[in-house]
């Protein structure tokens, strides 16, 4: 009995570490941002004088780095759906070409696909940005789209195909019989079933995108194109910074992808652990 | 009736629909891969350019840090990754909690996350410091500002984003492990260590090192890491050949970007290698 | 309505011949069962009916129509699988419906139908519900709905009650033939099952390692089975078959020691090696008996009883109505009804 509770205070005690490890840094964060420019720069643990002003300022964009908080808030908005969406349409049609139609070449495409994660993210986002200079997409939203889905979709695929694999043949051949085209089986029975999955991805694929940070500074340059992370870096370049406000941007950019994770929170684990083990 | 010669391929117009479906996003590789990578290769083969690397006076030291970056960081999380799936397997509803929270690092975005870690390392009004002083009445170390610790600290910074989602990855190896074998290992009478090294280390075995190999792969790449930490400082010390790359790409010194990734190829192909022997190797035994 | 024509239908799998021309006519509104072990070819020649598989040599018909190359949906048929591959986010409704939509039907039209299926098949309560809250009879009985909203020229049926239970099967069994009664569509019907054969077929064909053994009603391949192989596969339990030598001068099969009765024959000669084959039931006990044999086990059924016997090392099974006081250990007489005994070729199985 008295071995019971010994483990489960030892477990309590390893509890606390990594706690407090994970959530130092995000604590800091919120610190500063309901801290006054003096407060925060005490170096004090909690703030004398907790305010909401900072949100303010940034609200009304108050501060040079901040002009165009709203228009660069939303890009990264306009690009994250964009690139949900985009890979979703593109993942799902190819997961299906490749799964239920077995198209020729299509576990070769698979394949190669994956390779691209065999290719570090810094050492493509440089050839990428001289490739859509090339493609004269610079400063252009869509390059950081067309960048991102690039880097999403080869998992999207996997992970579509996984699930599709698992449907019955029976019913594309039932379809097939009942006089069903291969855009009408794709439509009203491939897609429908796929829906949990395809929420997965999108919301992968969306949150990948609003938290990219290297392709967004790479190829956008001008003030209201890029995205709020790339704002936010831009704050470093100066050394007298209002970094509370910084860190209350910080905050609001941080809060959608912590509110879907936590929303989201079971599946997020269960839909990434999924094909991680071959049993 | 007479025989008719073979039936065509009635399949075709399901073929034809595969080609198209598929298309779109073959279309996305050749554009944002394929082409992306000849052409940086294009652009990298002029030999001067990496004259020029080898004698730029950082090129040497970026790649011993990048050395150190991927054996050290790397190796350090996965023992930390090994050892906390072990603990976010005891099945409490705490622990679950425990590991919502844990998962956060991973969930948020590295811009405002490294940037807090930077400022709570600044060696004047950051928390560490101003804590250090509170308790000691001495003045903390210039954290970010020698390069030793800024690497570290950059070390430090890519496992704190990264561990939770390796943990993610060996807490379902683990739990892939049939609850029988646990038991029976008990009733022969096994402690905790044997039980780990008999029945837990060899499931998980092949896993953890695919894993690791290609977390290491990934974080050749890790820009944010360092760039948002310590920005490749003080004086250029603190560059990984990813930083290098885009560093050279901001002074307009293409070729020199393309030269540093080709630089990395070294690291990168063997890892590649080794990945695909291993997991070639898993596919044989589960065969 | 239609006939269907098989005409020296070959299939291989890459190089793997699996059909070796298969010729075969069914007649407008014929209930036609192909059955045989597994890999003999029947759901492949099924599918390729269906145009789920393709044709490697030789043609199909429907209605006098070559199909090789028409797409499934183009032949006008329905099809009945043994998995029911019922759409699991559509409603029952909306599954039997699917094909007229697709086909872009008027939804009154569609509507009607569909109940109309439903009504036969017993399924109106169950329009508005999920395939998985149904049970196995129910969802093979939407997968017929659907075959039947279709109103196709031929129904396709790929060992639908093989997932079912025992009981569950032949009830099905009767709603499927009741069914074929009723619509008189053509029908082709696979399966393993010898008895679904038997009581379901208007004919059978007995397929073995890609060939057809022999085509006819079930009663005809019962009492006139044209070689080994389909007299040991139909009829349950299955024929005892002895090797014995051909006398016909004395009128009998010299086998195990004991002269085995049989009846008049045209072909065969004398001394000829032959497998003498004679059904359980055809084997009385008792009396004057031209063969002893030991029981070994005594199985009583209720309505009949089967005795396990043994003959030198040959296991034999009788069958015999009512009860039987016989006894393991016992010596008992055989005597085989001389007019239902059947000779096979010892070397090629044909009859003689």
């Amino acid at each position: 009995m008295k071995k019971k509770y010994l483990n489960e205070a030892f477990l309590l005690l390893m509890a606390v570490p990594i706690l407090l490890w994970s959530l130092l840094p995000i604590y800091h964060i919120f610190l500063f941002s309901i801290s006054s420019k003096d407060s925060a720069f005490s170096g004090a643990l909690w703030p004398k004088e907790p305010t909401l002003r900072n949100f303010g300022h940034i609200a009304k964009q108050e501060h040079f780095y901040l002009y165009h908080f709203w228009v660069q808030i939303w890009n990264s908005l306009w690009i994250a759906v964009a690139v949900g969406a985009l890979t979703l349409a593109v993942a799902s049609c190819a997961a299906f070409a490749i799964s239920r139609l077995k198209v020729r070449g299509g576990r070769t495409v698979m394949n190669l696909a994956l390779f691209t994660y065999f290719i570090p993210a810094a050492f493509l986002a440089i050839p990428m940005y001289k490739a859509m200079g090339n493609y004269g997409l610079l400063n252009n939203r869509w390059s950081l789209v067309l960048a991102m889905v690039t880097l999403a979709a080869p998992y999207a695929i996997w992970v579509l195909k996984q699930a599709s694999d698992k449907l019955p043949w029976e019913l594309d051949e039932a379809a097939r019989i009942d006089g069903a085209t291969p855009l009408q089986l794709f439509r009203l029975v491939y897609l429908p079933l796929m829906t949990p999955s395809m929420v997965a991805i999108g919301t992968y694929a969306l949150l990948l995108a609003w938290n990219e940070y290297l392709y967004g500074y790479l190829l956008l340059s001008h003030e209201r194109t890029i995205t709020l992370a790339v704002a936010l870096g831009h704050f470093i370049a100066a050394d007298d910074s209002p970094w509370e406000l910084l860190m209350a941007t910080g905050l609001v950019y941080a809060l959608p992808p912590a509110a879907i994770y936590y929303a989201f929170r079971r599946y997020m684990v269960s839909g990434l652990t999924s094909g991680a083990v071959k049993a | 009736m007479a025989p008719l010669p073979p039936a065509r391929r009635r399949m075709s117009t399901w073929q034809t629909w595969g080609l198209i479906l598929i298309a779109p996003y073959v279309l996305v590789f050749l554009a944002f891969v394929l082409y992306p990578v000849g052409y940086g290769l294009w652009l990298a083969r002029h030999p001067e350019s990496y004259v020029k690397l080898f004698n730029d006076p950082i090129f040497f030291r970026t790649v011993v840090n990048t050395l150190i970056f991927i054996i050290v960081a790397v190796n350090l999380k996965f023992l930390l990754a090994l050892w906390l799936s072990g603990f976010f397997t005891h099945d409490r509803v705490w622990i679950r909690w425990v590991s919502v929270l844990f998962l956060l690092p991973w969930a948020v975005p590295s811009i405002p996350t490294i940037f807090s870690i930077r400022f709570m390392f600044n060696p004047e009004w950051g928390v560490i410091n101003s804590v250090i002083f509170r308790l000691t009445a001495l003045d903390g170390p210039n954290w970010l500002n020698d390069p030793h610790i800024g690497l570290s600290l950059a070390m430090l910074t890519h496992i704190w984003k990264s561990l939770p989602f390796w943990t993610l990855i060996l807490i379902s190896g683990r739990l892939a492990i049939p609850k029988e074998l646990y038991e029976a290992a008990s009733v022969d009478g096994a402690t905790a260590w044997q039980k780990f090294k008999y029945v837990t280390w060899p499931s998980i075995r092949t896993l953890y090192l695919t894993s690791t190999i290609l977390s290491m792969i990934w974080t050749l790449g890790d820009f944010n890491s360092v760039y948002l930490l310590t920005g490749g400082g003080p004086a250029d010390l603190t560059h990984v050949l990813a930083t290098l790359g885009i560093r050279y790409i901001r002074l307009d010194q293409v070729d020199l970007a393309m030269a540093t990734i080709v630089c990395a190829m070294p690291f990168v192909l063997p890892l590649v290698y080794f990945m695909m022997k291993s997991l070639s190797k898993s596919d044989e035994k589960s065969s | 309505m239609a006939s269907v024509s098989f005409s020296q239908v070959k299939k291989a799998f890459g190089a793997t011949p699996v059909l070796h021309g298969i010729s075969l006519d069914i007649s407008d509104g014929e209930f036609m069962v192909l059955v045989g072990p597994s890999g003999c070819g029947k759901s492949t020649l099924l599918r390729m009916l269906a145009g789920l598989e393709d044709i490697t040599a030789g043609s199909i018909s429907i209605d006098a129509r070559v199909v090789n190359d028409l797409d499934s949906k183009d032949r006008d048929i329905a099809m009945v699988f043994q998995s029911y591959a019922l759409y699991p986010h559509m409603t029952v409704g909306e599954n039997m419906g699917f094909s007229l939509k697709l086909r872009k039907d008027r939804k009154d039209i569609i509507e009607k139908r569909v109940a109309q299926a439903a009504k036969i098949l017993n399924l109106d309560p169950y329009l508005h519900r999920y395939p998985r809250e149904l049970s196995g009879g129910q969802r093979q009985r939407v997968a017929m709905g659907r075959a039947i909203v279709r109103d196709p020229k031929v129904f396709l049926f790929d060992e639908p009650l093989s997932n079912l239970d025992a009981k569950l099967r032949v009830a099905m069994r009767a709603e499927i033939k009741a069914l074929h009664q009723r619509l008189k569509t053509t029908t082709v019907y696979v399966t393993h099952d010898q008895v679904e054969a038997m009581t379901m077929a208007d004919r059978i064909a007995v397929m073995n390692d890609g060939r057809i053994e022999q085509l006819g009603e079930p009663l005809e391949l019962y009492d006139r089975p044209a070689n080994l192989f389909v007299a040991q596969f139909i009829g349950s339990p299955a024929m005892n078959v002895i090797d014995g030598v051909l006398r016909k001068s004395s009128s009998c099969v010299e086998a195990l020691g004991h002269r085995w009765p049989i009846g008049a024959l045209q072909r065969g000669s004398e001394g000829q090696a032959v497998r003498y084959g004679v059904r359980p039931e055809h084997i009385a006990i008792g009396g004057q008996g031209a063969v002893t044999a030991e029981v070994v086990v005594v199985e009583p059924m209720g309505a009949e009883t089967e005795l396990v016997v043994k003959v030198g090392d040959v296991t034999l099974v009788v069958t015999t109505h009512g009860r039987s006081d016989a006894k393991p250990g016992e010596a008992i007489a055989l005597a085989p009804d001389a007019a239902s005994v059947h000779l096979f070729d010892a070397a090629s199985g044909q009859r003689l």
